[in-house]
């Protein structure tokens, strides 16, 4: 068991070399679509994912996520395999809402403890949105022998135009993150840009201590 | 002669005309994001007989056009714009060309 665990690691460790930060994105894009997305988040969170959909309503993939906390000197880093499944979706003539859902397992280690643990992950997201409007609120849960920790994200964003199919999409984010699991304290505020065009999306901003947060994400 | 000249020249364009290209117009609930719309392309653009795709978030449309003599059934449009996670309101025929279709739009908008 430990084997397969040190080599889950090793293959996510790689990935996450390739991408970077994590992203309040839906997890599914589009059917028969590869989505790799990464994030820097404002150094207490770094993480990576790489997804294959088959269908609109289904992905699968794996991704890394490390946490440092700002309250202690405490790490973690968890490389994991995970699903995700678009659970409800309501096309509008105007908008679009979903809701999405996904479980994984992965291997955690962390420098509170020794060796491997392994570490299960469930979450979800629900999502609205116009070509004006953009509100998500997400919850994303890990739990392991050694620890248990929760990040619950909002946004809520407003597009200063109507971006069409073909042009640049501009996107101006309010974000609100909680951490548990002596993670960081306090909700972490952030405003940030989110520019889309074609297959590319990329996201930056500060929090509201002054420290950065970018995310990036291919569509292909 | 002469006449007989312009009929064939009469029956050649009106045989060019049925096997021209066709172009389809659907209605499509939720288009409003197109970072995940490039999958109703990606679907649309495997189909063989598809000569180009047009996707408009303004008025919530997605048009076709087919190579000459070729179409995309309706149920099968229907279920591409299904499989790739939206909703058709209506599918027509239309009698302009794709590019009229695209130019048609790009006014809208101003």
């Amino acid at each position: 068991m430990s084997g397969l665990l040190r080599a889950l690691r090793g293959a996510c460790a790689a990935l996450a070399l390739i991408l970077a930060a994590p992203v309040e994105a839906k997890p599914i894009a589009f059917a028969n679509g590869t989505t790799v997305m990464a994030e820097y988040g404002a150094g207490t969170m770094l993480e990576a994912q790489a997804f294959y959909a088959p269908t609109y309503w289904l992905s699968a993939g794996g991704g890394a996520v490390r946490f440092d906390s700002d309250i202690t000197d405490r790490t973690r880093d968890i490389a994991y395999v995970r699903v995700n499944y678009l659970a409800k979706r309501w096309n509008l003539p105007a908008a679009q809402a979903n809701v999405f859902l996904w479980g994984g397992i992965g291997s955690a280690t962390g420098n509170t403890f020794d060796g491997n643990r392994l570490a299960r992950n469930v979450g979800a997201q629900a999502d609205y949105e116009t070509r004006r409007l953009y509100a998500s609120v997400k919850s994303d849960l890990w739990e392991s022998p050694e620890f248990s920790q929760r990040v619950d994200t909002m946004q809520l964003g407003i597009a200063p135009y109507a971006h069409d199919y073909s042009t640049l999409a501009t996107w101006f984010v309010v974000q609100a993150r909680d951490y548990t699991g002596q993670i960081r304290r306090g909700v972490e505020w952030a405003a940030l840009v989110r520019l889309f065009k074609g297959g590319a999306w990329v996201e930056a901003g500060l929090t509201a201590d002054g420290k950065p947060q970018v995310m990036a994400m291919f569509n292909f | 002669m002469k006449s007989q000249n312009l009929i064939a020249v009469a029956i050649a364009l009106c045989a060019t005309t049925v096997a021209s290209a066709a172009t389809i117009e659907m209605d499509v609930n939720g288009l409003v994001c197109a970072f995940c719309a490039q999958g109703i392309e990606k679907k649309l653009r495997a189909y063989p007989a598809t000569s180009d795709v047009v996707v408009s978030l303004e008025e919530h449309l997605v048009a076709v056009s087919t190579k000459d003599g070729q179409d995309i059934a309706d149920d099968e449009l229907r279920h591409a714009l299904t499989d790739a996670g939206y909703t058709v309101n209506g599918i027509r025929r239309a009698d302009e060309s794709l590019d009229a279709v695209r130019k048609r739009l790009d006014e809208a908008k101003h």
